[in-house]
């Protein structure tokens, strides 16, 4: 089973930085800041989901410097081992963070709500979608054990996760095996 | 001039603008009959343009209602002490406004903090008008994205000019059954061409404005050459397209027109500056498998 993560939600409609309507980079810019520093005060492993619910409208230029600009920071190492989830539902505000992540060649974890079922928003290339499933479907597993399932060696398998895990998408951790052996194993964030 | 007052419809003035030399000059606009928001801000955008070059700027308006409109839309509150007109603003001043509820009048902005509230006015109007959320949402998209590109490309003496209207039956081309909403945006900056020109990646591709106003209707590309950026437009044009409307893009000598399945390029006189021009129609379903 995957450990039990620190997470906090920030809700964007709430912030007082345009209520409903989101719209220009400026904007943008103010909630990607306040999304950062809500993001580096949680601790290592930590998940921050990010709440759009409450909002209505969501412009390209401020998707794309709110969310756009945030994965790719995350995705850059900028925030150390800490992740970003989006909780909103599958409705057309998406569509501008979709085409945001995908200009990006980026992708995030999106739930419906706290607790619900992951799906992906932005591109995950399709060589790196059936290991994606197969280690949220496992929910935590080892790198050996998902080289076996996807009948991968171990080295292409790790070179995979760990993309997935540069995406933010995974969780990724080194375990100490038999004497000065280690392993990694892979876990889903939500 | 014909008596619809659009973008098309300035061409000949913004052509003799270029030989205007510091003589009065008076802009007959004693045709037109119907004023739409891309003739209103192209009209700021040309009044710009030469009330600094003239002595003296005649506006020839005829009849009450186009006059009546000018001010309903704030033209004369903008322009009044810089042009002068042989309507009588006076007595349309005093009228009661009526608020239909269906316009964002012309509105004068520079900065991008100024966009949110335009954004929220016009969202109002939508609502108020039974727009659905979905609908509210494409339409208020393509009005920031034009606003933000014309604020933060323009660097524009003016700023830049902005103008809706709502309009309960098809105005774009023969009139028709449904509902359609016009948006307009015109900048003075230094223009398409000269933004994307700064990305030495696109020298090749930027040899004529028409040219120039296609790669910019294309997505992820802009003048900084930044990732994520360049994706505004290009998501507008899909809006208006997927509607079944159209996106005009103008700058220079150069306008290209983007429908559901085909762009058209043509050369025009020189505009100077940036100016867009959307349609978004709401046309009744029986309408539609009928054409």
């Amino acid at each position: 089973m995957p450990e039990k993560r620190a997470q906090r939600v920030f809700e964007v409609a709430g912030g007082g930085f345009g209520g409903k309507l989101m719209v220009t980079r400026s904007t943008g810019r103010a909630v990607r800041e306040a999304l950062e520093e809500a993001l580096v005060e949680l601790p290592k492993g930590g998940v921050l989901y990010v709440d759009t619910r409450g909002v209505e409208l969501m412009d390209y230029s401020f998707a794309d410097e709110a969310l756009g600009i945030l994965a790719s920071r995350g995705a850059s190492g900028e925030y150390g081992d800490r992740h970003v989830v989006l909780v909103e539902e599958d409705r057309d505000l998406l569509e501008n963070v979709e085409a945001s992540l995908r200009q990006r060649s980026l992708a995030m974890i999106r739930v419906d709500e706290l607790g619900g079922e992951p799906a992906i928003v932005g591109e995950v290339p399709d060589h790196l979608v059936a290991t994606l499933q197969a280690i949220y479907d496992a929910g935590s597993i080892t790198n050996a054990a998902l080289a076996a399932k996807l009948g991968l060696n171990h080295t292409a398998c790790n070179n995979r996760a760990t993309r997935l895990a540069k995406l933010g998408l995974i969780h990724r951790h080194i375990e100490t095996a038999a004497p000065g052996g280690r392993q990694y194993s892979y876990e889903r964030i939500v | 001039m014909s008596g619809v007052l659009t973008m098309g419809s300035l061409d000949p003035a913004f052509s003799a603008a270029t030989r205007v030399d510091g003589e009065p000059i008076v802009l007959d606009l004693r045709s037109v009959e119907f004023v739409e928001p891309a003739g209103l801000c192209g009209l700021a955008a040309l009044l710009e343009y030469l009330i600094p070059r003239c002595e003296e700027v005649n506006l020839a308006l005829a009849g009450r209602d186009v006059p009546a409109y000018l001010e309903r839309m704030n033209f004369f509150r903008l322009f009044g002490g810089r042009v002068r007109t042989n309507a009588d603003v006076a007595s349309l001043e005093e009228r009661r406004r009526h608020n239909p509820g269906t316009l964002q009048e012309l509105i004068n902005f520079h900065t991008e903090p100024e966009i949110p509230g335009i954004i929220e006015r016009i969202s109002e109007i939508l609502e108020n008008q039974g727009y659905r959320l979905k609908e509210r949402v494409a339409i208020c998209s393509v009005l920031s994205e034009v606003c933000a590109n014309a604020a933060e490309h323009g660097a524009s003496s003016f700023g830049a000019y902005a103008a809706v209207q709502a309009y309960h039956h098809i105005v774009s081309g023969p009139r028709r059954r449904g509902e359609e909403v016009l948006v307009a945006i015109a900048d003075g900056g230094v223009g398409v061409r000269e933004t994307l020109s700064r990305n030495t990646e696109y020298a090749e591709h930027t040899t004529t404005d028409n040219d120039a106003l296609r790669l910019a209707l294309e997505m992820g590309v802009s003048g900084t050459g930044e990732i994520g950026r360049g994706g505004g437009l290009a998501l507008v044009a899909q809006i208006a397209a997927r509607a079944g409307g159209s996106l005009s893009l103008r700058s220079g000598t150069g306008r290209v027109t983007v429908y559901e399945n085909r762009k058209n390029s043509r050369n025009v006189p020189q505009f100077p500056g940036t100016f867009v021009r959307v349609s978004l129609p709401r046309i009744p379903s029986q309408e539609k498998s009928s054409k």
